[in-house]
Parts: structure tokens; sequence; C-alpha cells
């Protein structure tokens, strides 16, 4: 495919190896209203191919609102989002993890009562092509789909070194690990762009350092672009390249992680005004 | 360390389908060996019926975590189609004639299964409840109605009595066998993705309505089979029979069963139709006892008997080999039983 270099102009911040390629997501002028409260307004990003991007806010800033909007748990109020160039309007969550969007929750979701594996094999649903009746009858398209998807599953384990725990219950992991199985899970939808939203939260300062190290290493193995919703600013600042800073909704800084870093009005946000004596 | 001793895949259906054809073979035997009574006979119908009733709710109830409240409908609806058909094709080869009444019967409530399901699976929890308690209701109220072909209240009778031990123990292996495979299938783990998480198994790419309305189909199918056999067990339909109550009945057997395991809809039904029927000399405390046991299960094991476990032969001779037997968690036994 031959696509044209896009202009980027005060949108994004994509890097330079992506530079040449369709961005991964785009979104035009996205917002949404509950009622009289608009909860998310004007919101612009362009992410790259292969780009880490943080979206970082103070609480209640709208920062999962995105997350919702982008997957269509909720329904925009204006504007538009291009996954791979391709409008999302009207297509489902379901529809859209198929056009190469997954994610995490901030609230783990895992499907509890099943296995640590099955959790994946369910992200890998569509990996598989066998039919109902060639499932209930057992014929041979069934075992194929299910060895490939099996040892496909026991391979993304690897990432995190959880082939061990393959048959435990996904509700009996220790937190840290639910956190990592969700991630994992989502990986096994083989998404284009990965979102996840605060996966850092409630983990350790190593754990916090290996999660960063793996995140960049999913990214490197998978050549996938990552949105992630974070606090811990060691985490942020450590692998983003670019970070775009929600309050109230609105997009009021973006740049690297130094740009943000001493961007006077993002240091307001956090701290509120320092007052003139 | 050594390596686990595990039954090839081969094997265990090799051991699967030898217990499914001791059941099938034995029973028949036992059935026609002049052993056992006329109403022992009957229950042991009944109980193959109502098994096959537990375990096509439990795929709505436990799989896919739903509570409907019209399992009667749908057998209704695939015992007077089954006696209908059956009626008309007497002079049919038997053989041919029994598939088809079967075939046809399921598939009959299965499209009522997806007329009710597309609108009732927009709602959850109590709201799916009353819809399809209403829509049991109205199977049972247009069957009245429709006396031209049903024969409504009067009852429906003179229906070729085909159902035999083997047929409706055939129909419950079968039932088990198609249940089993689908559960552990992808089209199963998507059903049970739905009972973990709606939002997370819909960012898995799943799609919910299909998904469910798919479980409530294969739920009605296998309750239609279920109300043809009736129907060829009974040899006359009467539409009080379908009633808010029976519906109540499957449920209760699914609940203490445990939600989400075969094994236990299978003795809990089991349980549940022989018991009535064996304390024939305290029939007045009958309901008491009925409910005692139901509260007693509910505080002790609120997850059911057998909760979502299911019973494996293969896993038992596993486990014996490898010695871990009395070691972790207790006793195993028949998965056809």
């Amino acid at each position: 495919m031959s696509e044209k270099l896009r202009p980027l102009g005060p949108k994004g911040f994509v890097p330079e190896r992506d530079l040449d390629k369709i961005p991964v997501l785009e979104t035009h002028h996205l917002g949404i209203d509950f009622g009289g409260l608009t909860a998310v307004n004007e919101f612009e990003i362009t992410i790259g191919r292969t780009e880490i991007t943080g979206l970082i806010g103070p609480n209640g800033a709208g920062k999962t609102t995105v997350f919702n909007l982008l997957t269509n748990v909720y329904k925009p109020t204006r504007g538009n989002i291009l996954l791979d160039g391709v409008s999302t309007a009207g297509k489902s969550t379901a529809q859209l993890c198929r056009m190469g969007i997954a994610r995490t929750f901030q609230n783990i979701r895992l499907f509890k009562d099943m296995s640590v594996i099955d959790n994946i094999l369910v992200g890998l649903h569509h990996e598989m092509d066998y039919t109902l009746p060639e499932a209930i009858l057992r014929l041979p398209r069934y075992w194929r789909g299910e060895k490939i998807a099996r040892n496909r599953a026991m391979e993304l384990l690897g990432i995190f070194h959880m082939q061990d725990l393959a048959e435990t219950p996904a509700g009996s992991l220790p937190y840290g690990a639910q956190r990592r199985l969700e991630i994992l899970r989502a990986l096994a939808t083989n998404p284009s762009i990965l979102l996840l939203d605060e996966p850092a939260a409630g983990m350790n300062p190593s754990e916090t350092a290996e999660l960063m190290e793996n995140i960049r290493r999913i990214r490197d193995t998978f050549q996938i672009a990552v949105l992630l919703i974070e606090h811990d600013m060691s985490l942020v600042m450590g692998i983003c390249e670019g970070i775009a800073v929600l309050n109230f909704g609105q997009i009021i800084a973006k740049g690297t992680p130094e740009e943000i870093r001493s961007n006077p009005t993002v240091i307001e946000a956090y701290l509120g005004k320092q007052q003139e004596v | 360390m050594k390596k686990r001793f595990q039954l090839s895949t081969p094997t265990k259906y090799a051991i699967n389908a030898f217990l499914a054809a001791v059941l099938l073979v034995g029973g028949t035997m036992l059935y026609n060996s002049g052993l056992l009574n006329r109403a022992s006979k009957a229950v042991l119908i009944q109980c193959g019926i109502y098994s096959i009733l537990a375990v096509s709710l439990n795929i709505c109830t436990g799989y896919l975590g739903q509570l409907p409240l019209g399992h009667a409908g749908f057998m209704a609806v695939g015992a007077y189609v089954g006696a209908i058909f059956w009626k008309a094709t007497v002079s049919w080869p038997a053989g041919l004639t029994i598939l088809l009444g079967l075939l046809i019967a399921g598939l009959a409530a299965a499209v009522f299964g997806i007329i009710i399901g597309i609108p009732a699976l927009r709602l959850k929890g109590d709201y799916l409840a009353i819809i399809t308690l209403g829509f049991g209701e109205i199977i049972r109220i247009a069957i009245i109605n429709l006396d031209g072909i049903t024969g409504g209240t009067p009852g429906l009778l003179n229906v070729p009595k085909y159902s035999t031990f083997l047929l409706t123990f055939a129909c419950l292996v079968a039932t088990i066998f198609i249940t089993h495979n689908v559960v552990h299938s992808r089209h199963g783990r998507a059903i049970l993705s739905i009972r973990g998480n709606e939002i997370a198994s819909e960012s898995c790419g799943i799609n919910l309505t299909y998904y469910k309305v798919f479980a409530f189909a294969l739920s009605a199918f296998l309750a239609g089979v279920a109300g043809a056999v009736y129907a060829g067990f009974q040899g006359s339909l009467f539409p009080k029979s379908f009633d808010f109550m029976a519906s109540i009945n499957i449920l209760v057997m699914v609940v203490l069963g445990g939600m989400g395991s075969m094994t236990g809809s299978v003795i809990a039904a089991t349980v549940l139709t022989a018991l009535p029927s064996l304390m024939q000399a305290l029939s007045s405390y009958r309901m008491v006892i009925y409910s005692l046991l139901l509260i007693v299960v509910m505080i002790f094991k609120p997850s059911g008997l057998m909760g979502t476990k299911d019973i494996s032969v293969s896993r038992f001779i596993e486990k014996l080999v490898n010695g871990e037997l009395f070691k972790s968690r207790k006793k195993e036994g028949q998965e056809h039983e």
C-alpha cells in the first residue's frame, strides 16, 4: 500500500520511524456528553504504528472515558476515530476488537472462574476457525485449531513466565499476575494497538520496573502501538515516547516526556496554581 | 520428577463410549428383565427425561449465567410438535419417524428459543426471568386455545409410545455428549466468558448477542427433544403438565445439582424425580422434605451439590495410577450416569 505522509501539525508527536506509515489511531474532534456534562471534548490524538503513548491527568479528567470512546463502549457525541485509517463509527466493541484494538481494564475484568489458559483462549477465539458442528463431532479441524491455539496461548504466557499457572483459576492469581494475564488476553486478540488502563496499579517499584521492560518488549516483539493510562510517573516518563495530558476532558498539553515535565500548565493541573505574593 | 500418568484422548473416548454402552445395554436388559414393576420403570424413564431437561437448562443458567423461567415452554413446543408429527406418521417405518420426530421437535423448540431469545437476552437478571416466565405461560395458553391442532385442555391423546429405555437414555447420552463438546470448544468458552464478564468478553471480540442467542437456542433444542421423548413416553399430553411449576422444578434441579455441572444436574434430576415416588408413604410431608432438602443444600453448599465440577472416569483412573486419589480432593465417579 502506498500511503501519503500525513501532516501532523499540532496534533501529534509520532516518532520518526513511524512517520512514513499511516497512523494506527487518529481521532478528530472527539467528544462525549453525559446529559449536560461534557466529559470529553475536542480530543485529538495521533498515534504512530509502534509508538508508546501515555495518557495522564488528575483523577476524573476523563482518561478511562477516552478508552471507552476508543473501543465504542460509549458512542461518541462528536467527532470520529480512525483505526488504521478506517472510521470506527457504527462498529460494535467486538468488531473493533477484530479490527485491531485491544484493551485492559482499570478494575481487572478477568473471567475469574475460568483457568488462566482459557482466559487467553477466549482472546484467541477468532484465531480458531472450526465451526460448531466440527466442534460437536470433534472433527480433525477442531483438534488442529485447538492445538495451534493452545500452543499460541502457552507462547503468550511465556512472555510473563506464567506457563506453570496455565491451569490455575484466574480468580485465584495474585493481583499483579491478574494484571499481567489481562495484558496477555488482550494481546491474544492480535491487536495493532493495545490500550492499557493503569497497568501498574497496585504494583511495587520492582514489579513496575519489570512491567515497563515488558511493555517495551511486547511493543518490539509484536510491532504494535501502546496507549496507556498511568499515574506512576516513573513508568510514564520511562517508556512513553509521547504524552498527552488530560484535564476536565480537554487535552491541555502534548509532547515528549521532557516537554511535559517542564510544562507549567501541567504542573498547575496537578499541583494547583502558585499564589502570587 | 516422575512424569504424571495421563490417558491419551482416544483412550478417554473409548472409556466414555464403553460406559455409555454399559448404561444403555445394561439398562435395557434390566428394564426388560421383569425385575422392575411398572411404576419403577416409569420413574426410570422420567429420571432420564428430567436429566435431559436439567442438563439443557444448565446451558443457560450454569454456563451462560442467565435465569430463564420458561423452560417448560420449550419442552411443551417439542412435546406437541413431536407428538403431532408422530401421530401423522404412524404408518412410516418406526426408526425413521422416531428420529425425524425428535429432530423436528428440537428444531421447533430452537426456533422458539431464537424468537424469544433475541428480545429477551437484551434484558438481564430479573427482567429476563419475567419475560421468559411470560413466554412459558403464552405457550401453555396458546396450546389450550389451539384445540383444533393440540387437543386443548382435554389433551392430545393416542400419541404412539415410542419412548423406550434405550431411546430415552440414548437421548440423554447424546445431550451430555453435545453439551460437553460445545462447552469445551471455542464456542463454549465464549459462552462461559459472557458469564464471567460481559464487557471483557465483548472486548475480546466475542459477539454477545450471537452467543447468548446460540446458548438459548441450544438449550431450547435439547428441551424440545426431551419434550418429544416425554410425549412418546406418556402417550397423551395435557397443557397443565407444562405450567410454571414445571419450569421451576427443572430450575430447582439445576440449582441443587450445581450451576455449571452436568453431573450435578443429572444427579439432582434423578434424586428429585425418584424421591417423591419413593416417599409415597410420606406423601403428605413430601413438599416439606423437598423444601428442607433445598434449604440444607443452600446453607451448606450454596453452589449446589457439585459446584461447577464434572465427574470423569478417565480423570479417576489417572489419579488412581498417580496415587493422588486421597491426597487431593475426594472421589470421582462416572460421567454418563
